[in-house]
């Protein structure tokens, strides 16, 4: 492994696999990192931050001291030559993962175009070495075991995501041949955190499992049927493996595999030397959500005569099918290391990573919340709400609702957070305090600290972080669910900026 | 001018959708997790579907006039007279779907949705309804007995609006062919759940052969 300063620039950070390659990559303290991330930048900081902070990891600091830089861009074509200039590797793990071109996924811009326009930019900069994170399943249909080697042809693909990934190996290819060392990573199916079962996105086989919750909750709901005895066809083969690697254990090869010095391009397999059977992965299902039943079978989809069951696993389940057969192995040097006996994944890890899953929603909904510190922003909420609201409301569209009548609880989550309670009285704002009071609320809302912020100053509906955020509604929800759109008019006349001020255009009603 | 999104397969749909949205008063628009969740699960497996904004929500024109005075009946009972107009939506709605796809539709409404959508059951010819936790002590579902187009309906066993039990009776005096799902989780908003109600839905329209056997979605 090289010793010298290294500068690599990372595309995918805030992604599934990205996050865990940023925080390996820092494991080297000579590794310095650019990362592009999306615009707007400021909403992908928050996410890498977020995805980074349950890795123990914190951004603010890391750009602070100089390890991470965020580079602002999409691909294929925002980036200038200046973004990477300088920079000893790319490693390019940004990609779409949908399986099929639907003329705006962005399968075809992001994993062609997209690589095409990196490794240009990667030739015109003399950037001397591209590391290419592809798939194992780039190999299509294709049976036996496979070398480490570059498919000259377009392989028997199941899918546009394949023939897309094979098509930018292509290129990266013929980049190694031209200009610099090219090296393809191809991992397999990426499962959660062997230590942690953590997960920061649900596909692949968390689909499967998400299926079979499905049908779990249909046994809780149905009487009729024995959950023992579920009549499913399983349309795969029972001795076909399943190449699941642990992300954090593929992470860490693949960031290995990018910081050797390579002299010559070369393809690396990063995939599980002892996977589990389907057998086996039916095994670990059935216990976990305590139903069984589901038989193999060699038929095929759709089932012309598919029963309710059948039906509610494959309207999620069938999107994994065409890998349910595969009788396929892989050859890998980074595997060559693991002590024998020992498993990347086994029922034990596999019950793990179900359970982070069920824990977080299905990777909606944060398993910790971070004390991040605030986004540009000091908005202090007791401020907003012990004098801000009192000193507005009166003047807004709120005292026009004169039918409202409402005791309000706001709770506000984090370390600059705290509870306050408001009586509203025929449209008017009578009384806010800070709890404990002796004001009984009917309902509340409870959100963090970051949404407050976008909320109050109007870049997001409340309804937007009830929905796909941290809000929540407690006590009388259909009142609380009511009082959203007077909020949401309130908040439209009287916006107020992240430092608490009130934004240009409400200073009038402010002062009125 | 109602403003919407239309989603369509790449090859020959199999079917069309119009989807109606929760209440624009408590926060419905196209956007709501189950709307879009269910147009894009939809179109995926070869439908092409609709979802709109009411009139008022996001760009499209309308919503009520005197904004305080109707806010203020609502909030004490729940319902305003203005309401009719988003009724209307749904028709117009239904009409330029049909310019897009001349397959009889399927009819799916969600929350305040399964109101306007079933308000404009007899026009629409409707191929099969879904109604996706209905509020029956709130509304009127009388226009259900004038289509025999199979009529799924899904409610979550712990909906605020709507106790299951209630559920059931109005379920049992509907007519016949009707399927009912109730999903342990979710509460109204199916929030975290949205996968459970779409893969409910597919299971019905496929049980109905409305849908293609195209699988399209995220893997690895
Ligand atoms: N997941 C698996 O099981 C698996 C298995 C084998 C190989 N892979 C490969 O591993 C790579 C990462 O997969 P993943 O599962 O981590 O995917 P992911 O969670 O969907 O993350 C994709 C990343 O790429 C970024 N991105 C997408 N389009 C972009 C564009 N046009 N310009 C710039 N950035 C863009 C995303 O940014 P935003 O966050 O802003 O969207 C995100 O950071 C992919 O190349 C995939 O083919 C994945």
């Amino acid at each position: 492994m090289t010793r010298g300063p290294i500068e690599v620039f990372l595309t995918g950070a805030t992604g599934f696999l990205g996050h865990y390659l940023l925080a390996e990559l820092l494991t080297h303290p000579h590794v310095r990192c650019r990362v592009l991330l999306r615009p707007p930048v400021s909403d992908s900081s928050v996410r890498l931050e977020r995805l980074l902070a349950d890795l123990g990891l914190n951004l603010s600091e890391l750009i602070a001291d100089g390890r991470v830089v965020p580079v602002e861009g999409v691909l294929p074509d925002s980036l200038k030559r200046s973004d990477v200039s300088g920079v000893d590797l790319v490693l390019h793990a940004a990609g779409n993962t949908t399986f099929h071109a639907n003329g705006s996924n962005g399968l075809e811009t992001t994993n062609i175009e997209g690589t095409r326009g990196l490794l240009s930019l990667a030739a015109e900069a003399k950037i001397r070495r591209f590391v290419f994170v592809s798939t194992a399943y780039v190999c299509g249909e294709q049976a036996g075991h496979l070398p480490e080697s570059f498919f000259d042809r377009l392989p028997p693909v199941r899918n546009d995501y394949e023939r897309s990934k094979w098509e930018a190996e292509r290129l990266v290819r013929d980049w190694g041949e031209r200009s610099g060392v090219a090296t393809i990573c191809r991992p397999s199916i990426l499962f959660g955190d062997s230590r942690t079962g953590r997960a920061s996105a649900m596909k692949g086989l968390y689909l499967v499992a998400k299926a079979t919750e499905i049908l779990a909750r249909a046994m809780d709901d149905n009487r009729d049927t024995d959950r023992h005895e579920i009549a499913l066809r399983i349309l795969g083969c029972r001795d076909a493996t399943c190449n699941v690697v642990p992300i954090d254990w593929a992470a860490r090869q693949m960031t290995d595999i990018a910081l050797n010095p390579a002299t010559e391009s070369s393809v690396h397999h990063v995939t599980n030397p002892d996977p589990p059977t389907h057998q086996e992965v039916k095994g670990w299902l059935e216990e976990y959500f305590d139903i069984a039943g589901g038989r193999f079978s060699d038929e095929t989809w759709p089932l012309t005569d598919a029963n309710h069951y059948e039906e509610l696993f494959y309207a999620l389940g069938n999107v994994c099918l065409d890998y349910f057969r595969n009788g396929l192995t892989f050859e890998s040097r980074c595997a060559a290391d693991l002590p024998p006996g020992r498993r990347l994944i086994d029922g034990a890890s596999f019950a793990r990573c179900m359970k982070y899953a069920q824990a977080t929603n299905w990777c909606r909904t944060p398993l910790v919340e971070h004390d991040l510190p605030p986004q540009a922003s000091r908005l202090d909420p007791a401020w907003y709400f012990e004098s801000f609201l009192p000193e507005a409301v009166p003047c807004s569209v709120v005292a026009k609702v004169e039918a409202l009548t409402a005791v309000v609880q706001y709770t506000i989550t984090g370390p600059v957070g705290g509870s306050w309670v408001s009586r509203f009285d025929r449209g008017l704002l009578t009384e806010t305090h800070a709890m404990p009071t002796a004001l009984k609320p009917e309902f509340e809302y409870r959100l963090s600290y970051e949404d407050l912020v976008e909320v109050v100053s109007c870049r997001k509906p409340l309804q937007d972080v009830f929905f796909h955020g941290s809000a929540e509604m407690f006590g009388d929800v259909e009142r609380a669910l009511k009082m959203v759109p007077i909020i949401g008019e309130f908040l439209k006349e009287f916006p107020v900026a992240g430092g608490g001020d009130c934004a240009a255009g409400s200073r009038a009603g402010a002062t009125c | 001018m109602l403003e919407g999104t239309l989603t369509y397969p790449a090859g020959h749909p199999c079917c069309s959708v119009l989807i109606a949205g929760p209440h624009p008063f408590l926060g419905g628009d196209m956007g709501n997790n189950v709307v879009s969740a269910l147009s894009k699960a939809l179109a995926l497996r070869g439908a092409v579907t609709l979802r709109f904004n009411y009139g008022g929500v996001g760009a499209s024109e309308g919503g009520p006039a005197d904004w305080p005075k109707v806010m203020s009946k609502f909030w004490k009972d729940g319902t305003f007279d203005e309401e009719q107009d988003w009724v209307n939506d749904v028709g117009s709605a239904l009409a330029g779907l049909r310019r897009w796809c001349d397959l009889s539709p399927v009819v799916l409404g969600y929350s305040f949705g399964c109101w306007t959508a079933v308000k404009n059951l007899r026009e629409s010819n409707a191929k099969a309804i879904v109604l996706i936790s209905p509020n029956p002590k709130q509304h009127e579902f009388e226009p259900l007995c004038q289509s025999q187009a199979p009529l799924l309906v899904i409610h979550s066993d712990n909906d605020f609006t709507c106790a299951a039990p209630e559920m059931m009776s109005w379920f049992e005096s509907l007519r016949e062919p009707k399927t009912r799902i109730q999903l342990s989780a979710g509460e109204h908003f199916f929030r975290g759940h949205e996968l459970d109600v779409t893969a409910t839905v597919l299971g019905f329209l496929q049980h109905h052969r409305l849908l293609g056997a195209e699988q399209h979605d995220n893997g690895h």
